[in-house]
């Protein structure tokens, strides 16, 4: 019996060339394990519906429209889509700060994943560009500490058999998936 | 916010103009049809495209549903799909091949289909004549539905339902039309020419449902894949049939929106005439776009998202395991 963490199991998978983590994981999928975890199930294991809605537009219309020049967009591994600022910071652009912690944790996923995985330190900066705000986030003992319990709490949730049980949250009607959730 | 069907029934030709569909008529006329705000196409007439027409309506998920001489449904052409899951189809043909699975969710369609049949003898019974023990008959057959163990089991009882709900129809229409009996292909009377149209319709917006979805139109359960046509679009209309077809058939007749010279009957049997169809249409769509209440979703639902939501209830019902709603009439 093997005691390894999943954590760092985790990583020693992302970082061997020769091989790859069961269960690869997103910036999507560790903003969805703190907006909803039945959210993140269904995505996780491909289960999707029709993307026509106008919130995804708006979301990648603020994106692609915000600070055109002071930042450059990188793919890395194929899976993590990173911009970043002339100042060197990881920045992520979101359209509204109603769910902060989600988009809070991404940043960090980003930053523990270049720390982890490439041995690149980086602080970040999460802006909201139509509210006129920014603000800095760094991994630190603490936040290392939650971005791991994310990454710990992600594969539990995607490695489940059936997805976890409906729960009513406040944000459900503006979900994308409630038609199939609810039904 | 759903989008809307749109329907030509004009002769002439589909094309691209840039970013937008052009539509140039027999008799002379050029219309542009923004292509974004379609849900599905449905050419009427004789219509002819290039690839590059089809190449837009793909681009923008947009399906056509062809209708050939007299409005008979031809076929569809569904852009590729923007919802490709292996693991889904996987899935439906697993449910679909287990005995057990299969019958689970047959019980379902049909319980939901002779569900919403009692519901319209219901609310005639007693406007249109007594009804009552057709209402308690359908009762008992949608409690016996779950005790079939086979396929054709089910669909004997599904049968017998359907028969006597037929049955009240004379009832239920004013005169001159009368069902006497259900015959298509071709339609022997007004009725049911008039039924087999609209189940037409039915059925297609039962593919541009399911195309939204990865589930495989062909792969039916209480249909056998066999019979040459998208059965889970068969399986899917049975249930929203006496919804959208049938009370709109009542309906149209005895408000006379619908009359007997809009009807024409060859050697083929009895058709729609073009105004006819029109008339039809535009009814159908506008219940289409009519909204109930959903006790799941909390907020106003079109009756074409409730069949959207009853596809994906079906989806999820076959990639978790969490129960399939077929939709019952509950408003």
């Amino acid at each position: 019996m093997s005691s390894t963490d999943v954590v760092e199991e985790y990583v020693q998978d992302e970082r061997d060339p020769s091989r790859s983590p069961n269960v690869p994981i997103t910036g999507l999928m560790v903003q969805y394990y703190h907006v909803c975890k039945r959210e993140l199930w269904f995505m996780a294991n491909g289960i999707d519906i029709d993307r026509e809605t106008t919130n995804i537009q708006r979301g990648t219309h603020v994106d692609e429209t915000s600070y055109g020049t002071s930042r450059r967009s990188f793919m890395i591994d194929n899976r993590i889509q990173l911009d970043i600022l002339d100042s060197g910071d990881v920045m992520e652009v979101k359209v509204s700060s109603a769910l902060e912690k989600p988009a809070r944790m991404q940043l960090l996923f980003y930053l523990w994943y270049l720390r982890e995985i490439h041995d690149i330190d980086k602080d970040g900066v999460l802006a909201y560009p139509t509210e006129r705000k920014r603000e800095s986030v760094v991994l630190d003992e603490t936040t290392t500490a939650e971005v791991e319990s994310t990454v710990r709490g992600v594969l539990d949730v995607v490695g489940r058999d059936s997805p976890p049980q409906l729960e009513k949250k406040p944000y459900c009607g503006t979900c994308l998936y409630q038609d199939l959730c609810w039904m | 916010m759903t989008k809307a069907n749109h329907h030509i029934f004009a002769d002439g030709e589909l094309s691209r103009k840039e970013g937008t569909l052009r539509i140039d008529t027999l008799e002379g006329e050029t219309k542009y049809l923004p292509v974004e705000s379609i849900d599905a196409l449905y050419l009427h007439g004789q219509i002819s495209f290039n690839t590059r027409a089809l190449g837009l309506l793909n681009k923008h998920g947009v399906p056509v549903h062809i209708f050939g001489w007299k409005d008979y449904y031809r076929g569809s052409y569904l852009p590729k799909r923007s919802q490709l899951s292996g693991n889904t189809v996987v899935e439906q043909v697993r449910a679909y091949d287990n005995t057990e699975r299969r019958l689970r969710i047959g019980h379902r369609i049909i319980e939901a289909s002779i569900h919403n049949m009692r519901a319209n003898l219901q609310y005639y019974s007693g406007r249109r004549g007594d009804f009552d023990s057709v209402v308690e008959t359908l009762r008992e057959l949608k409690t016996a539905v779950s005790d079939t163990q086979r396929i054709d089991e089910l669909r004997a009882v599904e049968g017998d339902a359907r028969k006597r709900y037929y049955d009240c129809f004379d009832s239920i229409l004013e005169a001159p039309f009368r069902l006497a009996k259900r015959e298509y292909n071709p339609p022997s009377n007004e009725t049911n020419a008039l039924i087999s149209f609209l189940n037409g319709m039915v059925y297609t917006s039962c593919v541009s449902a399911i195309r939204k979805t990865a589930l495989d139109p062909t792969v039916g359960f209480v249909h056998e894949p066999g019979e040459r046509r998208f059965t889970l679009s068969l399986d899917i209309a049975d249930i929203f049939k006496p919804i959208l077809a049938d009370r709109l058939v009542f309906r149209l007749v005895n408000r006379k929106q619908i009359t007997t010279d809009d009807f024409e009957t060859e050697l083929a049997g009895c058709l729609l005439t073009e105004q006819g169809r029109l008339t039809v249409l535009e009814e159908f769509e506008r219940s289409l776009d009519q909204t109930v209440q959903h006790p799941r979703l909390k907020r106003k639902v079109s009756f074409k998202t409730l069949i959207q939501t009853d596809v994906y209830s079906l989806k999820k019902h076959l990639l978790t395991g969490e129960p399939y709603h077929a939709t019952e009439k509950w408003w």
